[in-house]
């Protein structure tokens, strides 16, 4: 199966201008936003989140345990590969064909998902560039940081759920849907990327009660390190709430700075996630801080050292 | 002194840095009753921080306290988790008094750090 991955999150919320002021910081492009009714919040290539009232009529039904995430729209590379969805999943569920040429559907949990033929725009970006000894990536005279310098989340970059039913997850994404287990965490649950994705992973499932099925966190990809360094430390000058980061993870290797939002999910800032193919070997580790991540650290104010005790 | 009830609107919050205590204390008010509350959502152990920014600690409506990490709603009298992650466990109370001037204060001041 064709598909690249999240397009799209619709979220229902119960304070809009609250997500209008959170993600605007956050670097995405709000689009048609009006305070009674939430807007568009668009990455560089497309990608993004639609933010709208907990009882917007037009939104799909809530989850009982009350979860914001209302809908996952998924992009797939062509016509063929929607097709192909659509006869998979037609198999055993209702697969509704949109008149906007989407269909919808839900998956074995009730999560309400979507698919199309992606809207990504291919980005001619450059990645962050590294000058090592004897190997320098920058041309000479190009700088690595500037104070200004942008820090926009370029594409939305996976999901992580909380999942009541591990093995029911896996028959429905990896067995009807084709996405490759990358890595898993042992207690809590495997990383998933879909075959048009090399991205170690779109989703990640975490598994809880029942009562706690919905969102963990979303995450957006920026263009290096020292993009995810500025972006976090802009967040946290203006008041925002760090959640965990900033840090390596080790299963993808993403830098990761993760903060508290009125959505009622973290949501993440990445950069630098390994990809994979399916040569790829999965790895397994036991869930826990070790695992987790490389490294972790934690921001403070701008300080500097200065000549001594009387400066 | 924490804060003075003057600072507190009704239903508005703040998160307040005490010396000697590990984590922020939230000041809730609701008509002339404050309510104090350690800022630790009990859902991982040890608690974390709930705000989304700076003193964002209530719900869309300002009904409950909310943990902005993934959407656990406490009742802002008892601490009592509602909805979320940590239903059913509760958030640790922190007494507050009003002296006569209004001012609010730790029912009892931090013990000592240990070296």
């Amino acid at each position: 199966m064709n598909i690249i991955g999240p397009d799209l999150l619709v979220f229902g919320v119960d304070d809009v201008p609250a997500c209008h002021e959170f993600l605007s910081a956050y670097g995405l492009a709000a689009q048609d936003y009006t305070p009674e009714k939430g807007g568009l919040y668009l990455a560089l290539d497309g990608t993004g989140l639609e933010i709208r009232r907990r009882d917007d009529p037009s939104l799909p039904p809530a989850l009982k345990t009350g979860s914001t995430l209302r809908l996952q729209v998924h992009g797939v590379t062509d016509q063929a590969a929607l097709d192909a969805v659509a006869a998979e999943l037609g198999k055993d569920r209702q697969v509704l064909r949109l008149a906007d040429g989407s269909i919808r559907c839900q998956d074995d949990q009730g999560f309400e998902l979507a698919f199309r033929v992606t809207m990504r725009q291919r980005l001619e970006l450059e990645g962050e560039k590294v000058n090592a000894p004897y190997n320098p990536a920058r041309p000479v005279n190009a700088l690595g940081v500037t104070q200004d310098m942008p820090a926009t989340p370029r594409t939305l970059s996976h999901l992580v759920l909380f999942v009541p039913d591990i093995e029911g997850a896996l028959g429905f994404y990896r067995d009807r849907l084709g996405f490759r287990i990358t890595d898993t965490l042992e207690g809590a649950g495997p990383f998933l990327r879909p075959q048009a994705n090399p991205d170690h992973h779109t989703h990640f499932f975490i598994r809880t009660p029942p009562y706690m099925q919905g969102i963990e966190h979303l995450a957006f990809h920026l263009g290096g390190p020292t993009e995810l360094m500025l972006a976090g430390s802009r967040m946290m000058e203006a008041g925002f709430e760090s959640f965990w980061g900033p840090g390596r993870h080790k299963f993808g290797s993403n830098w990761f700075w993760y903060f508290k939002s009125p959505l009622a999910c973290n949501v993440e800032f990445d950069a630098d996630m390994d990809t994979h193919d399916d040569t790829w070997a999965p790895r397994e580790a036991p869930m826990g801080p070790e695992a987790s991540q490389a490294f972790l650290m934690q921001w403070r104010q701008k300080w500097a050292p200065g000549g001594g005790p009387k400066g | 002194m924490l804060c003075r009830l003057s600072d507190l609107t009704d239903g508005t919050t703040r998160g307040i840095e005490v010396p000697g205590l590990p984590f922020k204390v939230i000041v809730v008010r609701r008509g002339e009753r404050v309510f104090g509350w350690r800022d630790l959502c009990p859902h991982y152990a040890g608690g974390t921080p709930m705000a989304w920014k700076r003193d964002a600690y209530l719900n869309g409506a300002g009904t409950h306290l909310a943990c902005h990490a993934h959407g656990a709603w406490f009742e802002i009298e008892t601490g009592v988790c509602v909805q979320g992650p940590c239903l059913g466990k509760r958030l640790t109370r922190v007494p507050l008094r009003i002296d006569d001037a209004g001012a609010i204060h730790l029912e009892r001041p931090p013990r000592e750090e240990r070296p």
